[in-house]
């Protein structure tokens, strides 16, 4: 005979009640809690990553194998995706709350400033200089003018993903067909020949935008061709800059351009008008980013494939260089967390590493951050199927040194916004581009640092 | 000892209840308790931000750390920056667009799609309410190619139409408002003459037939009949496309970013845009409470003029 315990009766409702309401307040108060800050020296560690790119994501996804080996850490990674100005919201709004921030976020460049406004960066992102400095030899190596649009008071916090020069890509077809010589020296010399294509062809050879939503896109179109001038938007401490005469220079230029023809305008370089513009032979050549061949062109007219060129900008008779940059994205690391160092670690060991560098161009087409991955046999032996077979290594490698620095102000969404609108009224004969610039000066002046 | 309540003749006595139990009922806060959840919420949800918002607006904060106490410094900024005069004054012709186009716009439709022995009349409302249903997204991607300057729709007709179509929707400040207000026309109107096409269809028809009998023509059984009908309709209408279109965002935003030189920045986006784009959250605080006094007023005046809420003699 077995003995067995009389079942207890059965608990009251309210007593049940009481009892999840008080299980529920627990793990609500233990949800709220910001979290162990006691930093991970080794072992698993699931990285929080925030990025606007698939592409990023799966550099990095396949960058955990050689991250494992050179450290303690064995690496998951956990990616939340969102556009890039979100980003940034949605980590202010997180940190704010003291909690879910992650521990690896991707700026956008344009987005970027917002960090920069008060003392949001030193609060927020990890320091890298000293981390730079303790690897011999990597702050020789990194190119100042891609640290530049990332750092202040002399503090780097994120590490761009791209070196993107700005190039002129152009049709190698038409400009045959039209007896153009890719070899024209100076902007002076394509504006004058651009006037004749456009005249006796309606085709041009620059490309503005003017998207009335996205002032970004509309500063861009002067931007590059400004830095590639000589001119800045900001110096290094944040001041505007931009009122000088290479800026007037470059937007008399552009003005010029458009009355001849040799400049086109397009609604914004990636939507239908551009893709309209390109596949009617409206558009045979602009100066835009390297990455652009990826986002604009491929993706645009795939199917001339083959007639595409990569050239150096052509020189600005009066001075300047052959290049510029725009764009970009940081990646940063969010400081005082469990996972700082581990994040520290991990983009040292995937991001910064020569190999990385040399994957991420093969499998995102971003160039090197570091000067001397442009010396990597394999880049060079790199051919552009999209261009013609081109091999455009020794291109980027002569450009290299004349890549010119970005500074960014936390005040850059003002300009841009007051820019914009001032560009598009010295395009469209409004204003002369003297009284444009100047314009922009003083609206600038009235609505930065409110 | 009990008291019993006497019944009509031949009715059962009356049971007796304990004593005071009539008076007061046994759980007095039971009825506060069910109605609580709601002043709750509206304690929590609208009252705690309207008043964060009341103090923030007198703080300079760029989003994380402390804010720091400027007392009116915001407001005296405000009243200078011109910014906020473009975006007070944009705001104020989508306004005027909204009553002064939209609304009446609306009302003729309804009154046609009312119509007696229209055909297809299903597929008419269904036509004129598809824009509200079409995403904010999709609607500045359509807009935006017809618009486009170069190979855009609007252009390609005015050229086939009378040979010049090379008008700047989107990027000249004027024309631009201009689109913004067409798109505000095609997107709302269906949605407003659902209501006045459900307010028509309450008007007795005995109405209709004793104009007719007094021989009223069409415009004057419109002015007579209608339009008085249709008053508290009407009002509702009008206040809330007021309120809408004092807060409009999605169309300038999606559209034209408020450009070209701000000339289609509405207040919501000057406050969007110094919040998140400027790390201004102060500032914009500011204009939020500005433009919330400013609307609270002015439909405050509009209920009051146009009698909403006032019982009708």
């Amino acid at each position: 005979m077995s003995y067995l315990p009389a079942a207890p009766p059965p608990p009251p409702r309210r007593a049940l009640l009481r009892g999840a309401l008080g299980l529920g307040t627990a793990a609500a108060l233990t949800a709220c809690g910001g979290g162990s800050t006691t930093p991970r020296t080794s072992g698993d560690v699931t990285l929080g990553l925030w990025t606007h790119d698939p592409g990023y994501e799966a550099f990095f996804d396949k960058g955990i194998p050689e991250a494992d080996r050179a450290g303690d850490f064995r690496y998951h990674l956990k990616v939340t995706r969102a556009g890039a100005p979100d980003v940034v919201t949605k980590l202010l709004a997180q940190a704010v709350a003291g909690r879910g921030t992650p521990d690896l976020v991707g700026f956008e460049i344009g987005s970027f400033p917002r960090m920069l406004r008060g003392d949001i960066a030193e609060r927020l992102l990890h320091d890298f200089t000293p981390d730079i400095e303790a690897v011999p030899g990597l702050k020789e190596d990194l190119l100042p003018a891609r640290t530049a649009p990332f750092s202040r008071d002399g503090r780097v916090y994120a590490f761009d993903s791209d070196t993107p020069m700005v190039v002129y890509f152009h049709r190698q077809d038409l400009f045959e067909k039209y007896g153009l010589a890719p070899s024209m020296a100076t902007w002076e010399e394509f504006a004058e020949a651009g006037a004749r294509v456009h005249r006796d062809h309606e085709a041009s050879m620059c490309v503005v935008s003017t998207v009335g939503s996205d002032p970004g896109q509309v500063v861009q179109s002067f931007q590059m061709l400004l830095y590639q001038r000589g001119g800045a938007f900001f110096d290094a401490d944040g001041t505007l800059v931009l009122d000088s005469p290479e800026a007037e220079e470059v937007l008399r230029f552009l003005c010029r351009g458009l009355r001849s023809g040799f400049v086109v305008e397009v609604s914004d370089y990636y939507g239908a008008g551009m893709q309209t513009a390109l596949k009617r032979g409206r558009v045979i050549g602009l100066p835009m980013a390297i990455w652009y061949k990826n986002y604009g062109l491929v993706t645009n007219v795939p199917e001339q494939k083959g007639t595409w060129r990569v050239r150096a900008l052509p020189r600005f008779a009066k001075g300047g260089g052959v290049t510029a940059a725009l764009g970009g994205t940081g990646f940063g690391v969010v400081e005082g967390k469990a996972n700082t160092r581990a994040a520290t670690e991990f983009l040292f060991r995937t991001w910064l590493t020569h190999e990385g560098q040399v994957r991420r161009f093969t499998e995102t087409g971003y160039l090197p951050t570091r000067r001397s991955v442009y010396e990597d046999p394999r880049l060079g032996a790199y051919q552009d199927e999209f261009c013609g077979g081109q091999r455009l290594f020794g291109l980027y490698r002569a450009l290299l040194p004349d890549v010119p620095p970005f500074h960014q102000s936390p005040d850059q969404s003002i300009l841009y916004d007051v820019l914009g609108g001032n560009l598009l009224r010295a395009y469209h004969g409004d204003l002369s581009p003297r009284q444009a610039l100047k314009q922009t000066a003083a609206d600038f002046r009235d609505q930065a640092g409110r | 000892m009990t008291t019993t309540v006497a019944g009509p003749p031949g009715a059962a006595p009356a049971r007796s209840a304990p004593k005071g139990e009539e008076r007061r009922p046994r759980r007095p806060w039971a009825p506060y308790l069910f109605v609580s959840p709601f002043y709750l919420l509206y304690v929590l949800f609208m009252l705690v931000p309207v008043g964060v918002s009341l103090w923030l607006s007198l703080t300079e904060w760029v989003g994380l750390g402390p804010p720091h106490w400027v007392g009116l410094r915001n407001y005296r900024l405000l009243a200078t920056d011109i910014s906020f005069h473009r975006a007070l004054g944009n705001t104020a012709v989508f306004v005027l667009v909204a009553l002064c186009l939209v609304v009446p716009l609306a009302l003729l439709i309804a009154q046609a799609l009312n119509t007696r022995g229209l055909r297809v009349r299903d597929l008419w409302r269904t036509a004129y309410f598809v824009p509200i249903v079409v995403s904010p997204i999709l609607v500045a991607l359509i807009f935006g190619l017809v618009f486009d300057r170069q190979f855009g729709l609007a252009n390609a007709l005015l050229r086939a139409l009378f040979g010049t179509g090379g008008a700047d929707w989107l990027g000249d400040p004027d024309l631009a408002r201009v689109s913004i207000a067409l798109v505000m026309l095609w997107r709302w109107t269906g949605y407003l003459t659902v209501f006045f096409l459900a307010g028509l269809q309450n008007v007795p028809r005995e109405l209709y037939e004793a104009a007719a009998l007094d021989g009223a023509g069409r415009l004057r059984t419109f002015t007579t009949v209608t339009l008085p009908a249709l008053k508290p309709v009407t009002a509702f209408v009008v206040v809330t496309s007021f309120i809408g279109a004092a807060q409009i965002f999605e169309e300038p935003y999606l559209l034209t970013g408020g450009g070209p030189a701000e000339s289609t920045l509405s207040v919501t986006m000057f406050i969007y845009r110094a919040a998140f784009q400027r790390q201004q959250f102060g500032y914009a605080a500011a204009a939020a409470v500005v433009l919330f006094v400013l609307v609270f007023g002015l439909s405050r005046l509009f209920n009051r003029l146009l009698g909403i809420g006032r019982a009708t003699s």
